[in-house]
């Protein structure tokens, strides 16, 4: 097997040190940009000011999660409390509150939006591709999914349960958990937070890397199915290669199926021969994926139409290349 | 028709229309999220318990893969909150801690946090299963592999100095199957029974700190995998099954154990504060093995004579993974945002198996060796352009080179061979908010792959999203459509798919005592791909140049309606209908297209309905205390109706008490 030559590490880490350089400016520059911010004429005045007209927020407030920020003492007064979010409020206190005086978030760019949250929220990998998720890029920021004063879970501060979060856009994949047979998600066994980072994820190492997106891999370089199919995973000296190179969709639906076992055909022996057909240069070999051999197979008979009947290990085997046991 | 009987009328079409989640637990909290105050901790809590029931007409085995709910009392739902005050516990400032289903639920489930703020955070998941697999095959086909086992699995994780800049990681997963199985296996005239014992274990430590602005995390994982199934030979033979008519499976002994190793290293670095310039890199390891062992001894008469086989396995086979990823994020405007992904991963798995037979005869010795390598080194890059707040657009090209190397020892012969995979995509897009409650998102993707792996994956496709949404404060109307298209054509077979999907989901919740949502959804699938199959008499016959075809036209209607009476009495009624329409003909016998054998005409289309009407009623008894019933009923049935009969008729309720405080 081929594989990159010392040369080309070589240029790789000359780019990476490049990089390493630019985002410690950048890193520099924004920094510098927050103190100027920081400095503006606004004044901060601390959170225990907004309780005199906002009450009912501040007494439940120590049950948030952003309540941290304010018994800890430690952060500076643009990452504490209430105005940690909504920036300086003396400005808002003098003129009693007046529109335009605070930082709304109804009212925010929403680009903004997200600039705020991961002033505090950027400290997490599972963040670290907010900035160039499919949601952010379709204008789907933090406040269209979590809800800081008014939230439905006790934990992560969401608007509504994930479920009913994700399925109120993704409408194919609720038709999908309608199915008869499909993963528990609206049993609440599951979330999609178990296979999907909302946030952004790497791009999936598994087909040629281009979809799906917002799937996080598992157990560091696997597909997420891994998580707990783990009998799945291998390594079997005798991998049945198409689940290694394109996935576990090669041949199931993940959300949900009208078929057992959630396959994309009713029946097992149509999926089995759609591929294994002969046909062009396909396969591990570039021959076409080999075609039933002459004994014993017999699609008249009814045994013979559930492959997997003898191909008993179809997602891979130790023992046997035809994945007999 | 009076307003009184039309809205009626209109409550009912809506109610009639879709449900989702199951009936119980009940999602409305008996009380308010105050909670009681004892010393310096607040306490909420909320917990159901209640008596699920249900019948069953038909099929048990269908209801049972696909609902599974039973008899018995049960902690529907429980969820406590536990916080301090004044954010300095001694020992916790919070836990929260929620269930579902505890007491033999088939999905039961438990979730715990506790944390000390500044200290340390625990989180802890443990969900069970009952999963049970009677070997179901859709069109009256016939499979010998059932189970009827549990999983559990469970993950814990320890953060030390969760706010700090410096953090300390550890934790533990762990997830183990275990229960009866029937299986086939190597084409033996039998059936054995499989005690299945699958465990499998991660621990791992890790650690994220700051360094010049950029954060690292890293972490060291090792998972262990372990499979020690046992076999005994099941009463009874199966007929049909190949060497049946030769050979008796008398007696069966088996050992099967196969152990492994997973230890990996993650590293990660990543800078998100940043507005104009993002960045992130990640790389991974994983040094996969595993060892087994095979020793089966079988006893087997054909005739008067009887014939003891005994063969072993042993080997092992190890998988080296790495992969790497590089983002960069640059948003010099407010308007524009270009983003540039790479992902590296490479994988090579390789092992040996020695196959040694004992007996019948002199001892026989077969070594092979096999070997699958994967690279792929993929790269996008997205430009995205807010031109004016009505109007933004954006333009993505992926590019990915994928390298497959093989190695095969077949027939005591070595066959290399290698490949390349070269895809190209584009997609574009643009979105438009011509008012502030309406938005209309509109995507196209072209891609050609030169040597896609299988005959179904994507080669020549296309693909349109479309997406239209008009949001008022209590209403909301959302359309959205996909098409997907792919042809992969080869000189000696063809395949040929084309998905379509369009949906349309509205929700109206003009006062806090009422809401109504409803949705359609249709899915149309076409598949077209050319088989090579076996046939006998006579024996062998290779059949070619035919076609498989499916056609299916997934319907899917959901409605629900919920409304509360004087603050008291809560009712909700909804219901789920899917249904496959199939390719619109009445009988299994299909129109003579594709393969003109009878056993592909049948499973050309595959109609079936599964619905779900629910209801569900909920009475406030006084400030704390909740009274709760609820009625669902699944209904699944193939309408053509083949050999084994798997249509069922279930009727499912529950009643329950829900306290909160």
């Amino acid at each position: 097997m081929k594989d990159f030559g010392g040369n080309v590490w070589g240029k790789c880490g000359f780019i990476l040190g490049f990089l390493l350089l630019c985002a410690s400016f950048a890193h520099a520059q924004e920094k510098a940009k927050t103190l100027v911010s920081a400095a503006s004429t606004n004044k901060f005045v601390g959170s225990v000011a907004c309780k005199g007209c906002h009450a009912e927020m501040w007494n439940n407030f120590y049950k948030n999660p952003h309540n941290k920020s304010v018994v800890s003492g430690k952060e500076a007064p643009e990452n504490t409390g209430c105005e940690g979010c909504h920036g300086p409020g003396n400005n808002h206190i003098e003129s009693f509150g007046a529109a335009g005086s605070i930082v709304s978030f109804t009212k925010m760019p929403k680009e903004q939006v997200i600039d705020t949250c991961v002033k505090c929220h950027s400290q997490t990998l599972s963040r670290a591709n907010i900035r160039r998720s499919s949601h952010t890029l379709n204008g789907i920021v933090c406040t269209n999914c979590h809800s800081v004063h008014s939230a439905a879970t006790p934990t992560k501060l969401l608007a509504k349960t994930q479920t009913t979060l994700c399925e109120g856009c993704h409408l194919n994949v609720r038709a999908q958990f309608s199915m008869p047979f499909k993963h528990r998600v609206n049993e609440g066994f599951m979330n999609c937070t178990d296979c999907h980072n909302p946030h952004g994820s790497f791009q999936p190492t598994w087909a040629n890397g281009a979809r799906p997106r917002h799937v996080e891999t598992a157990k560091a370089n696997e597909e997420p199915c891994m998580n707990c199919h783990a009998d799945k995973r291998g390594p079997f000296v005798f991998e049945h290669a198409p689940m290694r190179v394109d996935g576990c969709m090669a041949c199931h639906v993940p959300h949900g199926s009208a078929n057992s076992r959630m396959l994309t055909r009713p029946v097992v022996f149509t999926l089995c021969l759609e591929c294994h057909n002969g046909a062009g240069n396909m396969g591990r070999r570039g021959d076409g994926v080999h075609v039933q051999r002459p004994t014993p197979h017999n699609m008249a008979s009814p045994v013979y139409q559930g492959c997997p009947n003898c191909h008993v290990k179809i997602h891979g085997s130790n023992t046997e290349q035809k994945f007999f046991r | 028709m009076s307003k009184l009987t039309l809205s009626v009328y209109f409550s009912f079409a809506a109610s009639v229309a879709l449900a989702q989640p199951p009936v119980a637990p009940s999602p409305t909290p008996a009380g308010s999220a105050e909670g009681q105050d004892t010393g310096l901790y607040n306490i909420v809590n909320s917990s159901e318990l209640g008596y699920r029931f249900h019948t069953v007409g038909g099929s048990l085995n269908q209801y049972r893969s696909t609902v599974n709910y039973g008899n018995g009392i049960r902690l529907l739902s429980g969820s406590t909150l536990v916080t301090s005050k004044d954010g300095h516990g001694k020992l916790f400032d919070q836990i929260s801690l929620t269930t579902l289903g505890l007491g033999n639920d088939p999905y039961e489930s438990t979730s715990l946090r506790i944390e000390r703020n500044r200290t340390y955070r625990y989180d802890m998941t443990w969900r069970q299963n009952d999963y049970f697999n009677p070997g179901l095959v859709s069109n009256g086909g016939v499979s010998f592999h059932t189970a009827d086992t549990t999983y559990g699995m469970q993950d814990h994780n320890f953060t030390l100095f969760p706010q700090s800049k410096y953090k300390f990681f550890m934790g533990y997963t762990g997830s183990a199957q275990q229960g009866p199985a029937y299986t086939t296996e190597n084409g033996r005239p039998g059936i054995q029974l499989v005690d299945v014992r699958r465990r499998w274990n991660e621990y791992r430590i890790g650690n994220e700190f700051q360094i010049a602005g950029i954060r690292v995390n890293w972490m060291r994982g090792w998972e262990d995998f372990k499979e020690d199934n046992g076999f005994n030979r099941a009463p009874g033979g199966v007929p049909g099954f190949p060497q049946t008519a030769n050979a008796t499976l008398l007696a069966l002994t088996k050992a099967d154990p196969y152990h492994g190793t997973n230890p990996y290293w993650r590293v990660a670095i990543f800078d998100t504060l940043g507005k104009t310039f993002n960045w992130n890199g990640r790389f991974t390891y994983t040094a996969g093995r595993r060892a087994f062992v095979l020793d089966e001894s079988f006893l087997t008469a054909a005739g008067n004579a009887t014939t003891t086989t005994r063969v072993i396995n042993t080997g092992d086979a190890q998988r080296p993974v790495a992969t790497g990823n590089l983002n960069l994020v640059f948003t010099p405007t407010s308007k524009l945002n270009i983003s540039n992904g790479t992902a590296l991963y490479n994988s090579r798995t390789q092992g040996n198996d020695t196959f040694v037979q004992v007996s019948p005869g002199a001892p026989t010795r077969i070594v092979t060796y096999n070997y699958l390598g994967v690279r792929t080194l993929s790269n996008d890059t997205t430009l995205n352009y807010q031109w004016t707040k009505m109007v933004g657009m954006f333009a993505t090209y992926h590019y990915s080179d994928r390298y497959i190397a093989s190695r095969e020892v077949t027939d005591n012969a070595l066959i290399p061979a290698q490949q390349t995979d070269i895809l190209n995509a584009t997609q574009f897009g643009f979105r438009l908010r011509p008012v502030q409650a309406l938005t209309v998102q509109l995507s196209g993707e072209v891609g050609r792959s030169n040597r896609p792996f299988t005959p179904v994956a994507p080669r020549n496709y296309n693909a349109i999203n479309g997406r239209i949404q008009y949001r008022v404060k209590s209403f909301q109307v959302l359309a959205t459509t996909n098409t997907d298209y792919n042809n992969n054509s080869v000189n000696i077979a063809s395949y040929a798919s084309h998905s379509r999907r369009y949906a349309a989901d509205g929700s109206w919740n003009p006062r806090s005592w009422f809401s109504l949502d409803a949705g359609y959804s249709k899915m149309h699938l076409d598949t077209s791909g050319g088989i090579a199959y076996r046939v006998s008499p006579p024996a062998g016959t290779l059949i070619t140049g035919e076609r498989s075809l499916y056609f299916s036209n997934l319907h899917t209607i959901y409605s629900g309606i919920r409304f509360t009476v004087k603050d008291r009495i809560e009712i909700y009624a909804g219901l789920t209908r899917v249904e496959d329409k199939g390719d619109g003909r009445a009988t299994a016998a299909g129109p003579a297209i594709g393969s003109p054998r009878a056993i592909f005409e049948v499973v050309q289309t595959y109609p079936l309905t599964f619905q779900s009407p629910v209801g569900r009623v909920s009475v406030k008894i006084n400030n704390k205390l909740r009274w709760n019933a609820g009625y669902q009923y699944y209904g699944y049935r193939q309408e053509f109706n083949l050999n084994p009969n798997l249509n069922y008729q279930a009727n499912t309720g529950y009643t329950s008490l829900s306290y909160s405080f």
